[in-house]
């Protein structure tokens, strides 16, 4: 267990303004949380930037750590990497438009993710398909798309890291893409570019360069939809307004024409436009849980291929929307009706690109093992016959008053010497009698 | 020798929440660090047992003890019971009902597949009387058991 922190790569934690309702404390499902003295949030184990807590914090206490909506373009060639998620949050409302809009905000090129999506997915289905017969995939084979999906198996069902399709995530092929075309001519220009990428979560995204490359002349932002909603609407109703032609595109992925991408803002939606004979999606951090749970115990070896979402109905479900996640889904339904669903590039050529290995990863995922792996040091069989011995005396009910997650979590604290075993109101209060006739009750 | 006894209620036919015992199972083995080919081992018999206990079984109980050289998993029931042991043992033998087999359980691989992963497996049942399949998983074995 890592020393108590504020601050995460994903997440900020505000103090002062915590309740201590312990909300945050059930829904983390590293059991990363903790309350000390009645509202000091701290972590104390690994954040793998799903954004649940965010969500079940009322008060906001729990913010994202993502990069304030300001100054965008101001001294620098702004870049923003635009997913389908973000169309979903405007009714009636073309993705062109919101591009658009996007522009008139400040940002220099904005790119599209449809084109990077149909790739991938393109090549998924190409790997499922030449491994189908070869049997040398594990089967079920799982989805990278959602990060925090993949860090959670890294962090516990390290097992299952093998099952993750060895395939390019889309936002890595949108960021190489970005690096190998549109880059080159920005530093001709000679300011410096930020790229922004514009998401539903906390998750960040992340440009690979080729090892012993120089630096890229490039800074990496993460900004929330939630914050460039109220910005961004208003330049939106402008654009639709003045209805001006598009001018300004340079690149074909610049601009989104088909339906399948905003398709795959929500769950299920990746795998519709992929062939792939047997597979399966589920959405919401429970679900995915014990579907992992699942497979790691041998089940769905029949199944090819897993899309799985840590947010409820996928990436549009993510805490950093702006609008509500049915709304949304309302929304891309009605964008499909308008766009329909069609590949824009000829098989042909991702072919090639397949053959060439452009959609290998560098890292296996396996290497996440090394970074999200769970640091707690083993438990000696002695300390986990005194935690069945204390969760023997604990109520559980789970109620969050220690500021610890639930009893279980709460005795491996106190066992471990995190936590006071007076923490517990229960314990402290000595109510005894109740207890144990309450606990006998509540185990049946 | 320091040992850890965990124990879940089962209930019959609660489809809904059958495999949980067995999913616990695993965090727990995997929290103390065991060797994941052995957890594998155990999380899939453990599963099959509770599955078994859900589909024929009635009400009745999964403990786990974890000591230094061994693991036993035994799930009790209140169940059918079993009337030919041996028969039941058949690959592809079944006498799961049409509300199983809809879910996609009751393949008749159960039992076969406890006796593949496990190291020992103990069967004791007879009908009316319930069932009480106890398989043990040594650690650290001499060479590992692959099935």
């Amino acid at each position: 267990m890592s020393p108590p922190v504020r601050e995460t790569l994903y997440v900020r934690f505000h103090p002062e303004r915590c309740q201590g309702c312990a909300s945050c404390l059930k829904v983390c499902p590293t059991k990363a949380i903790r309350i000390r003295g009645r509202k000091s949030l701290c972590l104390v184990d690994r954040c793998i930037g799903c954004g649940a807590c965010i969500g079940a914090c009322a008060a906001g206490a729990i913010t994202a750590a993502v990069h304030p909506v300001e100054g965008i373009g101001a001294g620098h060639t702004a870049i923003a990497l635009v997913s389908p998620v973000l169309y979903a949050q405007f009714p009636n409302v073309m993705p062109r438009e919101v591009l658009k809009a996007l522009r008139r905000l400040g940002f220099h090129h904005t790119i599209d993710s449809s084109i990077f999506l149909e790739m991938f997915q393109f090549a998924a289905a190409e790997f499922i398909r030449r491994n189908r017969t070869a049997a040398e995939a594990p089967w079920p084979l799982i989805s990278p798309v959602c990060p925090a999906v993949v860090r959670l198996i890294a962090f516990k069902f390290p097992r299952l890291l093998a099952h993750v399709l060895p395939v390019l995530r889309p936002v890595a092929l949108m960021a190489r893409e970005v690096r190998d075309t549109l880059l080159p001519r920005i530093a001709a220009r000679g300011l410096p570019a930020v790229l922004y990428y514009i998401n539903p979560c906390p998750t960040m995204g992340a440009m690979r360069t080729p090892p012993g490359s120089p630096p890229l002349p490039l800074t990496e932002v993460s900004i929330g939809i939630n914050e460039l909603y109220p910005a961004l609407r208003r330049a939106v109703e402008e654009a639709v307004a003045e209805a001006e032609p598009f001018g300004r595109e340079g690149f074909e992925f610049e601009t989104c024409t088909t339906g399948n991408a905003s398709l795959v803002a929500m769950s299920g939606g990746e795998i519709a436009t992929m062939r792939i004979e047997a597979s399966m999606a589920v959405s919401g951090m429970q679900e995915t849980t014990a579907y992992l749970s699942k497979i790691e115990m041998g089940l769905f070896r029949d199944v090819e291929y897993f899309e799985l979402r840590t947010c409820r109905e996928g990436c549009l479900g993510g805490v950093l929307n702006a609008v509500d996640k049915y709304l949304a889904k309302s929304n891309i339904h009605r964008m499909i009706h308008i766009y329909g669903l069609g590949r824009r590039i000829p098989r042909q050529s991702i072919l090639r690109l397949y053959d060439r290995g452009c959609f290998h990863p560098e890292q296996s995922p396996l290497a996440l093992a090394e970074i999200f792996a769970d640091r707690k040091p083993p438990l000696t069989l002695a300390q986990a016959a005194e935690i069945e011995r204390l969760l023997g005396e604990l109520p559980g009910y789970g109620c969050g008053a220690c500021g610890a997650p639930d009893c279980p979590t709460f005795a491996e604290d106190v066992v471990r010497g995190l936590a006071e075993r007076d923490d517990c109101v229960w314990l402290s209060a000595g109510t005894r009698e109740i207890r144990s006739g309450r606990r006998k009750d509540e185990r049946r | 020798m320091a040992s850890v006894t965990k124990r879940f209620p089962l209930r019959a036919r609660d489809f809904l929440h059958a495999g949980e015992a067995s999913i616990q199972v695993q965090a727990f083995l995997k929290t103390m660090r065991l060797d994941p080919g052995l957890i594998r081992r155990i999380a899939i018999c453990s599963y099959e047992a509770e599955m078994n206990a859900v589909i024929h079984g009635g009400n009745g109980e999964l403990e786990m003890t974890l000591a230094e050289d061994r693991i036993v998993i035994e799930v009790r029931d209140e169940g059918a019971g079993i009337a030919d042991i041996e028969l039941a043992m058949q690959p592809g033998y079944s006498t799961a009902d049409e509300t199983a087999r809809e879910m996609g359980f009751g393949a008749g691989m159960g039992l076969p597949n406890m006796k593949t992963h496990a190291d020992e497996l103990e069967l004791a049942s007879a009908p009316g009387r319930g069932t009480r399949a106890r398989m043990i998983f040594r650690r650290r074995p001499p060479q590992e058991k692959t099935p």
